[in-house]
């Protein structure tokens, strides 16, 4: 469903003479110094099977939440190809990107990023009222996705009024509310409490199961990438370090940042199903 | 190493020469909550020779100027004080009375009762009694120069005193920021600096010796108003040559203007009174609610009743059309600088030259463009009117949330919606405290407008200001005052009020 093909993503004056360095044999990196360069992504190559969750993880400024955005162009990769079904979205013009980003793609963000000017309901409309989608239509489908995050009867109030764990389940239900068949989730859970975390994380799993939807999830935090979890991804200085199930990331963790990474994961927290694999390989 | 170890070396390091000393003071000053007291004779004795050397500006610069004004208090004492003039005064008068003296003295002589040698007399005696009083003056200001004296050495003592007391506080509070600061600001004594400071002080104070030894030096800058008129007339060349290519563009801008002027002023003056009345209250209470719509009912009622109907009408048109134009021009632009950092850094110093420019400066380039009346009257009122509305709508585009925008994005919005549906909205209490700002200053400017010209309530207090009305003036103020404020809190409407 998401195909990353050796996509980079570098900022700096001049991207093509960082790329050239970066993508050389030997890098220099005194060179790389010299050019201001950062990697925000190197030589990823990933892909999202459809219906499958998968989880992008990593310290802060590992480049997971840079990876993310190059998935629907929020930032253009330098280099590499990104495909979505199939179909090659860097040759997408303007207005064929901007359907394919209100048909088939939704997104949530740590900060919520919601419009404190708007109800509750116009803020889960956003994506349709974007979409030309007349109003009653699009007021309807707003409040049928309230209730499936939890929030029924909440359409009138203003997002201001919500705890942060509720504008969260807000931004869920606007992700949500355009059915793509694509979910993009930027670290949406991490500035939560542990205890609305939690809950919302079986939600979500339960619900993107349900739904079916295609999910990349963005996040650092080991326990909640084991709970959610089919495939983890882990990332480290803007590249792919491991690319397996929680279970093989125990298991056979790629090299010691991986180790450290997995092993302070509370097993209990990894899901049943993989727990008892682990159980099996151990 | 121990702490108390590494913290003497850095001492030693910070300060170089005496360490031993400041060893001590900054372990007692450090030991100790609040003032520690303590007294740095090095401090005292040299003054701001000390405090430069030792790089302490923040406290060298006040405790300079302090210095400088105790030493002319006491070189202006010395010299004589203010006594001096005063007894120069006094012998000058002194004179004259003796020679009028005599002069009466011969008169009498030749004729008793002659007009002219009563005269003479009389005029003696007044300067005679004008040269006493000088004389007094001079010997109470005598009396002062003392008392100065006194004051200029205790100021010039406490001075010192306190760099002594403070001395190594400040010392040590730039040990800490040395250290704090990796060792990237400077410690130790600077020479150089030390050096610059006496050099400084070997410069300013003659000056002041100079100065009072013989009060024609120094007295006036020695200012060329020969460059002051030659780049006058230079300036007076390129506003002219300006005004003549631009005439065309000038010309139908006037036109313009008065064409709108014309229509809404016939559209407020010429419609019967109580049709216009009875519309702006609706009008307030369908926007802005019950309180708007009182407040309203009364500024209209104080208009009417003191007969400033017609003119306040008049105000209206003039300074709406201004305003206005000034938010149909300043929003976008406004806009455009919240979206382009180029454009907001060419655009502020310019907002800045309008609104800091007094508008008489120019009101003159102005008229030279667009003539005497109405016209430039809105003119000269858009100019000090637009700045905040920019301002004010540029700041509210920036500080939309970039997390906000980038959603957006990416559930594909397009520019325009972008614009309309989340920055303008986002931004908009922004952008209506510009709007309510740029009407009230727009108001303030009819008095300005009338002095060119332009009709309405600015006339009124024009002719207070020139008849010393008082009582006009205040009234006719206060109904451009309801003017305004009644605009604003309509155009503000339910929003703000309700909040209110």
């Amino acid at each position: 469903m998401i195909e990353l093909e050796d996509v980079w993503k570098v900022f700096g004056k001049d991207e093509n003479a960082i790329l050239a360095q970066a993508r050389s044999a030997e890098p220099d990196p005194a060179a790389l110094e010299r050019l201001g360069a950062v990697i925000g992504v190197g030589g990823a190559s990933l892909t999202v099977k459809r219906g499958e969750l998968v989880c992008l993880m990593g310290l802060s400024g590992s480049g997971k939440s840079t990876l993310v955005r190059l998935v629907n162009r929020l930032l253009e990769p330098s280099a590499g190809r990104v495909r979505i079904g199939g179909k090659d979205i860097l040759a997408l013009g303007r207005k064929a990107l901007r359907d394919l980003r209100s048909h088939r793609i939704g997104m949530v963000f740590q900060s919520h990023a919601l419009l404190s000017h708007l109800s509750v309901r116009d803020n889960v409309a956003l994506p349709l009222e974007i979409r030309g989608v007349a109003r009653t239509t699009r007021e309807d489908t707003a409040d049928e996705m309230l209730v499936r995050v939890g929030l029924d009867g909440l359409g009138d109030r203003r997002v201001s009024a919500l705890s942060g764990g509720m504008q969260q389940r807000v931004g869920l239900a606007r992700a949500l509310a355009a059915n793509p068949d694509i979910l993009l989730m930027d670290e949406p859970f991490s500035a939560l409490d542990p205890l609305i975390r939690y809950d919302l994380q079986t939600q979500f799993r339960a619900l993107s199961r349900e739904l079916g939807k295609t999910t990349l999830f963005v996040t650092h935090d080991v326990d909640e990438a084991f709970r959610i979890a089919d495939r983890v991804v882990l990332m480290r200085a803007g590249r792919i370090v491991q690319t397996g199930t929680p279970a093989t990331l125990l298991a056979a963790p790629a090299d010691d940042y991986v180790r450290r990474f997995v092993e302070h994961a509370r097993p209990l927290a990894a899901s049943r199903h993989e727990a008892t694999t682990i159980r099996a390989i151990a | 190493m121990t702490d108390i170890q590494s913290r003497d070396v850095a001492i030693d390091r910070f300060i170089g020469s005496n360490s031993t000393y400041y060893r001590a003071a900054f372990h007692k000053i450090g030991a100790q909550r609040g003032y520690a007291p303590s007294f740095n004779m090095a401090a005292a004795i040299f003054g701001p020779v000390w405090l430069g050397g030792r790089r302490l500006w923040a406290a060298f610069w006040p405790f300079l100027i302090a210095e400088l004004l105790a030493v002319v208090l006491i070189a202006f004492a010395l010299s004589g004080g203010a006594g001096a003039d005063r007894a120069a005064r006094a012998d000058r008068l002194e004179g004259l009375a003796a020679v009028r003296l005599q002069e009466a003295t011969t008169a009498n002589e030749t004729d008793a009762t002659s007009s002219l040698a009563k005269a003479l007399t009389r005029s003696a005696a007044a300067l005679g009694d004008a040269a006493r009083q000088a004389r007094e003056e001079a010997g109470a200001a005598n009396a002062q120069t003392s008392l100065i004296v006194t004051l200029g050495l205790a100021l010039f003592l406490a001075v010192r005193l306190t760099t002594g007391a403070l001395g190594n506080q400040l010392a040590e509070r730039r040990f800490r920021a040395w250290r704090l600061g990796g060792e990237k600001v400077e410690g130790g004594f600077s020479r150089l600096h030390a050096a610059g400071v006496a050099l400084l002080l070997g410069i300013l104070i003659p000056t002041i010796a100079f100065h009072f030894a013989d009060r024609e030096l120094f007295r006036a800058f020695p200012s060329n108003p020969a460059w002051n008129s030659a780049s006058a007339v230079w300036l007076d060349g390129v506003v002219s040559a300006i005004s003549g290519t631009v005439a065309p563009v000038a010309n139908g801008m006037t036109n313009g203007i008065n064409a709108v002027l014309t229509l809404t002023e016939a559209v407020l003056t010429q419609t019967p009174w109580p049709v216009v009345m009875i519309i702006i209250v609706a009008v307030a209470w369908q926007l802005a609610g019950f309180r708007v719509f009182l407040l309203t009912a009364v500024a209209i009622s104080y208009l009417a009743i003191l007969g400033y109907w017609e003119k306040s009408m008049q105000t209206v048109a003039l300074l709406g059309t201004a305003a206005l134009v000034s938010i149909a021009i300043g929003i976008p632009l406004g806009i455009l600088c919240g979206y382009k950092r180029r454009v907001a850094g060419v655009v502020r110093p310019l907002l800045d030259f309008m609104q800091t420019m007094p508008a008489f400066v120019y009101l003159i380039p102005v008229i030279a463009l667009f003539g005497i009346g109405k016209p430039s009257g809105v003119i000269a009122t858009i100019i000090f009117g637009i700045p905040p509305v920019v301002r004010l709508t540029a700041l509210g585009i920036t500080s939309v949330p970039a997390s906000v925008r980038e959603a957006a994005i990416a559930f594909g919005a397009s520019r325009r919606f972008i614009l309309f549906k989340v920055d303008l909205r986002t931004a908009a209490p922004s952008i209506m405290a510009g709007v309510s700002q740029t009407i009230l200053m727009c108001l303030s400017m009819v008095v300005i407008a009338a002095l060119i010209g332009a009709k309405g309530l600015g006339e009124d207090v024009l002719h207070a200001l020139q008849y010393a009305a008082q009582g006009q003036g205040l009234l006719a103020g206060l109904a451009i005052l309801l003017c305004a404020i009644v605009l604003d809190r309509i155009v503000q409407g339910r929003g703000t009020t309700a909040r209110d």
